[in-house]
């Protein structure tokens, strides 16, 4: 999934590329959601005892749960949501896609074993694993979506790059997934941890893709390639490359042509797997097939509820509470009709810093990150240290 | 460096009062002409604009421009040490990691000093354009407190009417509704009561009141309160202070959907 350690890279080489702050810092936003991804963590995090939650049928009701809920917060906290459902995968992550049904094959495997064997907790991790989206989650959840007055689009290919698209294009404020890939897609603002619950506490993350750039001192193409090294769902990882390597390899290199090259020289000794179409995975990444923002299906409208569809569907079919399901229609219902408060931005513009400002600030976070670099390296020899002592001597 | 002499510490006292339930840190920026602030609150609805020039103090002194980051819940602490008729001196180095407070007693000999802790803080500033205002009122602070208060209990929000007739401020709740409606007022014994309506066009704009009713914390600094409106900007709530020095708010209106 995603983008690994992407986001330790950017913690460290542009602190100033994101922001952490309460949701309703966003009120007044429209955000694209991925829902796919927002269903498949309902299914694994929206439980009861390690259980998926069911209605008296045995259906699985938990991606209803979580959407319902999920998007009752969202919306009270006066951000308007628009979610984009996944199309067919690109051929590039058939690979991928491939793996991750084996991996799912292995954990039901083994979560038969472990229900014979195991402990309580081996079949809970076993059946985590086993969790998968299927087309009657989708369906279901994009049902729900229409009763609750909540715009969606399903993607001709990756949501994410669709919501990508859409905040590119001005017609939402930001891209809203767990998945790093978004910045790659050139969304300019990623929301990280809206549809998470409550009860977490997770402030939501804002990350900026401009500052990102800035601070790797990168421009999107070498970004994305420095993505692709760090291994994203299209192409296999090179064994070898972490996000130290892959940080260095860029900066060396420049373009994954001449790493490439390099390598076929036998300058830099990695192993780049037979198989390796990095080109086109650029190419996903830079013109991904995506619906045009000023297509029809991207006019959202966000409308009232349909109380007597929703509880029909959750209360009668799924089993959920009447009174919970009628206060959060009521809910929908008032945030819709309450005037919306506007944002100060949207009168006055910020002022650009001038050169001294941001030759100053830069010159800030580079004392900052030298500092932080410092200190993780003493901590480690400390550490080194401790370990070095035998024990019992202390 | 900067020396800065206030007479009566209480002027800074209320201001501080005033703005840290809006803003959590800010700068102060200290250049020759005064101490100005200005930052956003955290959902970016509004903007405290600060100026206290230098006429307002005595003396008055600032070689060099500092930006002073201060924690306001921190500032507030110290500055509670701080009677309000002491004599209040602020001074900090060029490149200061302290920001020094001196109060002294004008009755008796007694002097405190206070040392308080600084934070870089990388702030935003936001140009605020020149505004001919469609409608200026001007009314005593404690009138507009008590609005906002008032209607504050029926309502989240107040929509402003300003026409010839007068401005009006009515909302609408779950219990009821309500409006005050106030006219140009000359009171020539007690000119602190006058309401005073300039109007070129008629306007109308909503507003949140629980952040209006923040804002008239401000109300001790001044006693009159100037609310500038045209359609579709900002709201500008200024609170007048001696010697050109000013403390002004901009509250983002509500809209209704452009669906």
């Amino acid at each position: 999934m995603g983008i690994k350690q992407l986001f330790s890279i950017i913690k460290e080489e542009a602190p100033d590329a994101f922001k952490e702050g309460e949701i309703k810092n966003q009120f007044g936003r429209k955000v694209a959601i991925d829902a796919s991804m927002s269903i498949y963590s309902f299914l694994i995090a929206v439980r009861s005892g390690g259980e998926m939650l069911t209605n008296e049928e045995g259906e699985t009701t938990s991606h209803l749960m979580g959407m319902f809920y999920r998007t009752l917060r969202i919306v009270d906290n006066g951000i308007k949501p628009v979610y984009v459902f996944d199309g067919a995968p690109p051929k590039l992550k058939s690979g991928e896609l491939a793996k991750r049904f084996q991996r799912k094959a292995e954990a039901t495997e083994g979560l038969e074993e472990a229900k014979e064997t195991g402990t309580a907790e081996d079949i809970e991790k076993f059946s985590r694993r086993t969790v998968r989206v299927t087309r009657e989650h989708n369906v279901e959840c994009q049902r729900l979506l229409k009763l609750m007055g909540i715009p969606y689009i399903i993607a001709p290919t990756e949501a994410e790059a669709q919501c990508a698209a859409l905040a590119r294009a001005g017609k939402v404020y930001a891209a809203a997934s767990e998945d790093m890939d978004t910045l790659c897609f050139d969304s300019p603002v990623l929301l990280r941890h809206l549809t998470f619950s409550e009860q977490r506490k997770e402030p939501i993350q804002e990350i900026f893709l401009e500052k990102v750039l800035d601070g790797l001192n990168m421009d999107r193409k070498q970004f994305v390639d420095l993505c692709i090294l760090l291994g994203c769902d299209y192409l296999d990882p090179i064994p070898k490359v972490g996000p130290h390597t892959a940080l260095k390899l860029i900066r060396e290199h420049g373009t994954l042509e001449n790493f490439v090259a390099a390598v076929a020289a036998g300058k830099a000794k990695f192993v780049i797997p037979e198989d390796w179409p990095f080109a086109d995975a650029r190419e996903l990444f830079f013109n991904p097939d995506v619906r045009d923002a000023d297509h029809s299906d991207c006019e959202f409208k966000w409308g009232a509820p349909d109380m007597d569809g929703l509880i029909q569907f959750l209360v009668t079919e799924k089993g959920f509470s009447e009174d919970r399901v009628k206060a959060g229609a009521a809910r929908l219902t008032k945030n819709l009709k309450s005037s919306q408060q506007a944002r100060l931005e949207g009168f006055f513009k910020p002022i650009p810093k001038t050169d001294e400002e941001v030759k100053g600030l830069k010159r800030k976070n580079d004392e900052k990150i030298e500092k932080a670099r410092k200190k993780a390296k003493e901590e480690k020899k400390e550490k080194a240290k401790a370990k070095a002592k035998p024990r019992g001597t202390a | 460096m900067l020396e800065a002499r206030l007479e009566q510490a209480d002027l800074l006292k209320k201001v501080v009062d005033a703005i840290k339930d809006l803003v959590q840190d800010c700068n102060f920026d200290c250049n020759d002409s005064g101490l100005a602030l200005q930052a956003m609150d955290n959902s970016h609805v509004a903007l405290v604009s600060m100026m206290l020039k230098a006429e307002s103090f005595s003396p008055y002194r600032c070689d060099r421009n500092i930006a002073l980051g201060v924690n306001l819940t921190s500032l507030t602490k110290v500055l509670r040490a701080a009677q309000n008729e002491d004599i209040l001196t602020l001074k900090a180095e060029d490149a200061p990691d302290v920001l020094n407070l001196v109060f002294e007693s004008s009755g008796n000999d007694r002097l405190s000093e206070y040392d308080l802790k600084l934070m870089d803080i990388d702030q935003e500033h936001l140009g605020i354009p020149d505004t001919e205002y469609a409608a200026t009122i001007s009314m005593p602070s404690t009138e507009f407190r008590r609005i906002c208060v008032d209607l504050m209990a029926l309502s989240e929000s107040v929509s402003i009417e300003a026409s010839k007739d007068g401005v009006k401020f009515s909302c609408t709740g779950d219990i009821g509704n309500g409006a005050v409606t106030l006219r140009s007022h000359n009171n020539v014994e007690n000119p602190e009561l006058n309401v005073d309506i300039e109007l070129s066009e008629p306007v109308a704009l909503t507003f949140s009141l629980k952040y209006l009713v923040n804002f008239c914390k401000a109300s001790g600094l001044s006693k009159s309160v100037k609310l500038c409106l045209s359609n579709e900007v900002p709201l500008l709530v200024e609170y007048g202070l001696d010697g050109g020095s000013y403390l002004r708010f901009y509250l983002a209106p509500k809209i209704g959907d452009d669906e």
